[in-house]
């Protein structure tokens, strides 16, 4: 899978947890700059990833994701 | 004032130790002691004798902290307002307190209506960390929780309810920190519980490690444990809730103390979590803002204490000098296992809400017991006492629910989401429980579906972010219960999430 296609598919469970899709999503972005990415959603948005890519992610990955960068490359290594 | 002074002695004392820890940079008490003695100099030179509520905006920085300090030196108390909150909101919160001054560390304020003390330009002064003469009645701090009549409500803690707080855990012998403990401050410092995990550092010399303002909490936390080797813990349940699912992952065996307070404390998870501390004793705190942050413990052990009721973990006995009640609704104590609405009395208790003689005419009373006047706080939390004397909780008697931590009044997401409705339909706020076991808001409202942009806008305007419902549910009639009320309990099954 391509990261462009990793990207299109996280958006997606973005959209799905976040009900809005007002945000843009690039290696950068943490939760600061979308709305409504905090705490409660992040596990939730986390869950959607992992039932998506069919992963299951480390604690140690998780602790340190600090942007969408950091979640790509974690899904990529897990594919 | 005993404790403010020995704040001074263990500053002056553990100079060359670490304070602090903000996103990976170390502070010394020396540095402490240096960035206090600025800030006080500074109150001093600029704020007048008489103001005695001091604005402070809670920056995740050194000086935020220092800043403290400096108004306990000061003899003043200080009003926190999180940066992350509208300024309508903290504004009001100074408007009720009259407050005048702000200490804030930002780059630049937004306080303008204000006296600004920009605290991280203050030039440099000699250390002095001698404390001023205060009463023991006047305010070490004042805190605002979430109110009724979209209100926020004041919370007055003098420094008398401060010396009794610590002169109960320092009579505690189960609980002692000591210059090497690296203890977790998770807490904003506008949430009361916030008191104890830097006072009790600071007046050990053990170092605090906070969490960077828009980190995911729970996952920087299990950072901290594993880099940074935590040896202390001091947590709301919910976190232990996220973090669950990967239990098997954590092993923290230089974890030796971890605390629990401000919600319920569930056996199955507290089990769990036991297990990943290997070498660690869980205290179950309770306590209410009213009365000073901690009020009692249960010391839970996996195998040894497990009491529980309905699968909460019990709150134990009061602490030194603490008197527990258990009454009915006419205020008259009811038997033993017998539930009712647990009161607190001692050193510890608020001089009473700031500037509401309603809402005080309702929560306090007074009793006479062995020929004196005791005043009594009523929590609005049911429990009943065992025959072996220990506290058990039951649920809430009233609509404040907890929300990350955070006490909320339903009936305040209520006031502000109905206030710039187009429609006036009923909206009803409740408290969902996800699949993790943490509550969440919702918001049922009683109509056809219309697009609620407006109202969500607005509420974000007057309501730090945990207060906004994460759920909306159109429900064309609502149900009732007998007696005519909303049946919130049915209402909540309308609420299917993750």
């Amino acid at each position: 899978m391509s990261r462009e296609e990793i990207l299109s598919k996280v958006r997606e469970a973005f959209v799905t947890i976040l009900e809005h899709d007002n945000f843009k999503l690039a290696d950068e972005t943490t939760a600061d700059d979308v709305d409504g990415w905090e705490s409660v959603t992040h596990m939730m948005i986390i869950t959607e990833v992992e039932k998506t890519f069919d992963i299951k992610f480390k604690l140690m990955d998780l602790m340190n994701m600090n942007n969408i960068a950091d979640l790509l490359n974690t899904i990529e290594s897990e594919l | 004032m005993e404790f403010v002074k020995k704040l001074q002695e263990s500053i002056e004392k553990h100079s060359n130790h670490n304070v602090l820890c903000i996103s990976n940079t170390f502070y010394t008490y020396k540095d402490f002691a240096i960035e206090v003695s600025k800030i006080r100099a500074e109150v001093a030179r600029v704020v007048d004798d008489a103001e005695k509520l001091i604005g402070l905006v809670t920056n995740d920085d050194i000086q935020t902290y220092a800043s403290i300090i400096a108004l306990w030196l000061e003899g003043k108390a200080y009003v926190p307002v999180n940066p992350a909150t509208p300024l309508e909101r903290n504004s009001k919160v100074f408007e009720l307190t009259e407050t005048k001054y702000v200490i804030d560390s930002s780059k630049t304020s937004v306080y303008n209506d204000y006296e600004v003390i920009s605290s991280h330009t203050i030039p440099e002064t000699a250390i002095s960390l001698e404390p001023k003469a205060v009463s023991g009645d006047d305010l070490a701090y004042i805190l605002f929780t979430s109110g009724t009549t979209g209100l926020p409500k004041g919370v007055p803690i003098t420094f008398d309810n401060v010396a009794g707080l610590v002169d109960a855990i320092e009579d505690e012998p189960e609980f002692n920190l000591v210059p090497s403990d690296r203890c977790l401050q998770m807490f904003e410092l506008t949430f009361d519980f916030s008191v104890v995990t830097y006072l009790f550092p600071l007046l050990a010399g053990s170092c605090m490690y906070t969490i960077p303002k828009g980190a995911i909490k729970y996952f920087y936390i299990f950072k901290l444990i594993k880099e940074q080797k935590l040896t202390v813990l001091t947590m709301v349940p919910s976190i232990i809730n996220y973090l669950r699912p990967y239990f098997p992952e954590i092993n923290a065996p230089d974890v030796r103390y971890c605390s629990f307070g401000g919600g319920a404390l569930h056996s199955d998870i507290a089990k769990e979590w036991s297990d990943c501390l290997p070498n660690c004793k869980i205290f179950n705190y309770y306590g209410p803002t009213e009365f000073t942050v901690y009020s009692g413990f249960y010391p839970y052990h996996k195998e040894t204490h497990t009491k529980a009721h309905n699968g909460i973990i019990a709150i134990g006995t009061p602490q030194k000098n603490t008197l527990y009640l258990v009454v009915d609704e006419n205020n008259q104590e009811v038997p033993v296992n017998v539930s009712g609405e647990l009161c607190l009395a001692g050193p510890q208790i608020t001089p009473g809400y700031w500037k509401n003689p309603k809402k005080n005419a309702q929560s306090f009373f007074t009793r006479e017991e062995n020929g004196k006047q005791v005043r009594y706080y009523k929590t609005g939390d049911l429990c009943f006492k065992d025959s072996a004397g220990d506290f058990l909780y039951v649920g809430r008697a009233d609509f404040q629910v907890k929300i990350r931590g955070y006490r909320v009044e339903l009936a305040e997401i209520e006031f502000h989401a109905k206030a710039k409705s187009d429609k006036k339909v009923n909206m009803v706020a409740l408290d969902i429980t996800n699949n993790l076991g943490n509550a969440e808001l919702g918001l049922a409202i009683e109509s056809e579906e219309f697009d609620t942009q407006k109202i969500f806008d607005h509420m974000k305007t007057q309501m730090p972010d945990y207060m906004i419902p994460m759920h909306v549910r159109f429900i064309k009639e609502f149900p009732h219960s007998i007696n005519g009320k909303v049946n919130r309990k049915e209402l909540k099954t309308y609420f299917d999430i993750k």
